[in-house]
């Protein structure tokens, strides 16, 4: 079935009544998540796969997808109004919506804003539907030596590419979500590693769990750790929601740059929807004539941030589809709650089902829809959101941690390992420790340990195949390649060249 | 705290558990007895996987001691840290302690309302917005419990705590 056809029968499927009231509601309360700074789209996503496993596979999967697009627009609004970012997606957004909105024309703001996100996620759908069923292809020819390397090269890169400071910490936070994925009944021989004599740990650490505490209860205490922001509320009598589509055409070729930049950035593993935002900003400001307006109110800065990260949404799905290895923190819920509800993602899906792309991209397009509408009639109603005060907010959030994370086995297990990774995840972010490749690292660890083991077997302990079939040396030399760029020496030397080439060119 | 220094403890932290994980890798039950593949004993990603803690964890310590701005920056400033000793002691006491000693409902009933009247409570305010915040807190709280209980086990079939 091509992708256009698929797409097509995803959406006639998804068109019913029921589908529509799931989306609607769901879309909704995801910008309402996105919105309120402290609650994240991985929180979202995660707390509502607690919500959603007793429903059928594809109204579940349809809520998740709406709630993930809707969180990632919805932090955009307290960007704009308040100068913090809803999620750490929209932080390139309050650079200059919040300017525009202290200059009164919040309005016009979050009117391009949402039409940047819708944008960007109509270009992210489109790659999807083009890079999913040959990237599918080609895993089909993955062993358990590509397998290994793209375990490690996710890991690493999501490590290097989300560390806010030394990219040794994104390592090491890659390397204990390695350690917690250890834990408990091994794949090969169902041997029982670092069970510490607790039966509830033979079966591992559940990722929902984990990530429950780790964005739930630790945005919990980080929301009532830091001070409340002052909402920018001045209004200027001209401003207005409805975007010009002047100004969106003007800005036709900085859209369609963010969008491919986002989706990109969205197929790397683990590196997720900042990454995308800032990638796109920056790229922008380079491109632009009027570099100087960014960080001040500028149009095209909102724009491409918005497009940007709204555009990795639908990215980090091609490689948590096809290879089972999420784009970002959210797809890997996304990818836990896929195993929950039946659907084993990896390269067989485009054999065992060939009309998931295309349901997916159906399921994004409504998603988009919905946030369209809701972005630009509901502008109020989301600054009211805004004024919810947290003692009202966090312990409804809290209360759902607890009792979705309980509700997955019905064990108090699970909550404690949810409380756990909570505090640890508060810790670990005071300290600057990116939570991507921990997620990552959980998620990827059985992958990493049976497919080096079951490599080693067939190989008879020799390590060489690792390193000369084709795909796995591209890996190796990818990864080597961005090891070796933490090295200021080897950067100089590689750079040269260029450098080199600068020098002759401008002269 | 500065985050060298901050760095610095964590950086033997992550040596003392990068050395842990590799020793129980080692001992790890190698399943002669099964006589599996030399090469697919379980213990051998968590020795690599603590070996590659223990080196990380020493550039980790040795970036310390190199003078810059991320290492002077002060960690956990600019929050308050009474809210966030109140809040992590309440949602501990609850996910630990009220909830599977109370049942569910009253454990989120008395955990919400708690919650509520700790941070909403208008100490210097006059009675009416005294009197307002607690019916709110106590609404909040039996609402919460009331329809979280609902949802949970009526609709998604759950045996509450």
């Amino acid at each position: 079935m091509s992708g256009l056809a698929s797409l097509g029968a995803g959406l006639v499927l998804l068109f019913t009544p029921t589908m529509l009231f799931h989306a609607a509601w769901a879309t909704l309360l995801g910008i309402i998540v996105g919105s309120l700074p402290g609650l994240t789209a991985t929180m979202g996503v995660a707390l509502m796969t607690t919500l959603t496993y007793s429903l059928d596979s594809t109204a579940a999967i349809l809520v998740l997808i709406c709630m993930y697009v809707g969180a990632i627009y919805g932090g955009s609004r307290s960007a704009i109004l308040l100068n913090i970012p809803g999620t750490p997606a929209s932080a390139a957004t309050s650079l200059d919506g919040y300017p525009l909105a202290k200059a009164g024309r919040a309005g016009a703001a979050m009117g391009i804003a949402t039409a940047g996100s819708a944008l960007g996620t109509l270009a992210g759908i489109v790659m999807l539907v083009m890079i999913a069923p040959p990237l599918a292809e080609v895993a089909l020819n993955f062993g358990s030596f590509e397998f290994f390397w793209l375990a490690v090269f996710g890991v690493l890169i999501s490590g290097q590419l989300t560390a806010d400071t030394t990219p040794i910490k994104g390592y090491i936070a890659g390397i204990l979500g390695l350690m917690v994925a250890m834990v408990g009944s091994e794949g090969i021989h169902a041997h029982v590693r670092f069970s510490m004599g607790l039966q509830d740990l033979n079966a591992g650490i559940a990722l929902i769990p984990a990530m429950v505490g780790a964005f739930g209860f630790a945005e919990v205490l980080t929301a009532m750790w830091n001070k409340a922001g002052v909402l920018a509320v001045t209004k200027d009598k001209s401003d207005r929601t409805i975007p010009d589509l002047m100004d969106v055409w003007r800005h036709k070729v900085t859209i369609i740059r963010s969008g491919i930049i986002g989706t990109l950035v969205g197929i790397i593993p683990g590196v997720g929807e900042d990454i995308g935002a800032w990638g796109s900003y920056s790229a922008a400001r380079r491109a632009s004539k009027e570099p100087d307006q960014f960080g001040k109110g500028s149009i095209e800065g909102l724009i491409a941030a918005e497009t940007g990260n709204s555009a990795v949404v639908p990215g980090s799905l091609i490689p948590a589809i096809t290879l089972a290895v999420p784009g970002s923190a959210s797809s890997a819920v996304l990818i836990a709650a896929l195993f929950i509800h039946g659907i084993r993602p990896g390269p067989l899906i485009m054999i065992e089902q060939p009309h998931f792309v295309g349901l997916i991209s159906a399921m994004l397009i409504i998603a988009t829809v919905f946030m369209a509408i809701y972005g630009l009639s509901l502008t109020k109603a989301f600054i009211q959101v805004l004024r919810v005060p947290y003692a009202y907010l966090m312990p409804v959030v809290f209360v759902l941690c607890v009792i979705g994370t309980y509700a997955l086995s019905q064990r108090l297990f699970d909550v404690w390992v949810m409380v756990a990774f909570g505090i640890i995840g508060f810790v670990l972010r005071q300290m600057k420790y990116p939570m991507a490749p921990l997620v990552l690292g959980i998620i990827l660890g059985d992958l990493l340990d049976k497919s080096l083991r079951r490599g080693l077997t067939l190989t008879d302990g020799d390590i060489l195949p690792f390193f000369t079939r084709p795909i796995s040396a591209g890996f190796v030399a990818v990864i080597l390649l961005s090891l070796l760029l933490n090295i200021k020496a080897f950067r100089n030397i590689a750079g040269a060249p260029m450098r080199w080439m600068k020098a002759r060119f401008n002269a | 705290m500065r985050m060298a220094l901050a760095d610095r403890l964590t950086a033997f932290v992550f040596v003392a558990l990068g050395m842990a994980m590799s020793i129980g890798g080692w001992q790890m039950d190698r399943l002669e007895i099964r006589k599996i593949h030399p090469a697919s004993i379980p213990g051998l990603v968590p020795i690599v996987l603590g070996g590659l803690l223990i080196i990380c964890a020493v550039l980790l310590l040795r970036s310390t001691f190199k003078s810059d701005e991320d290492g002077d920056a002060l960690i956990m400033s600019g929050g308050s840290w009474a809210r966030l000793a109140i809040t992590g002691a309440l949602c501990i006491f609850y996910a630990l302690g009220l909830v599977g000693w109370l049942s569910y409902f009253w454990a989120t009933a008395v955990f919400t309302f708690a919650f509520c009247m700790i941070f909403s409570f208008p100490v210097d305010g006059d009675l009416r917005q005294k009197g307002i915040a607690t019916l709110g807190a106590l609404a909040l709280g039996v609402g919460i419990a009331l329809g979280s209980s609902y949802l949970f086990q009526e609709l998604f079939l759950v045996r509450l705590p």
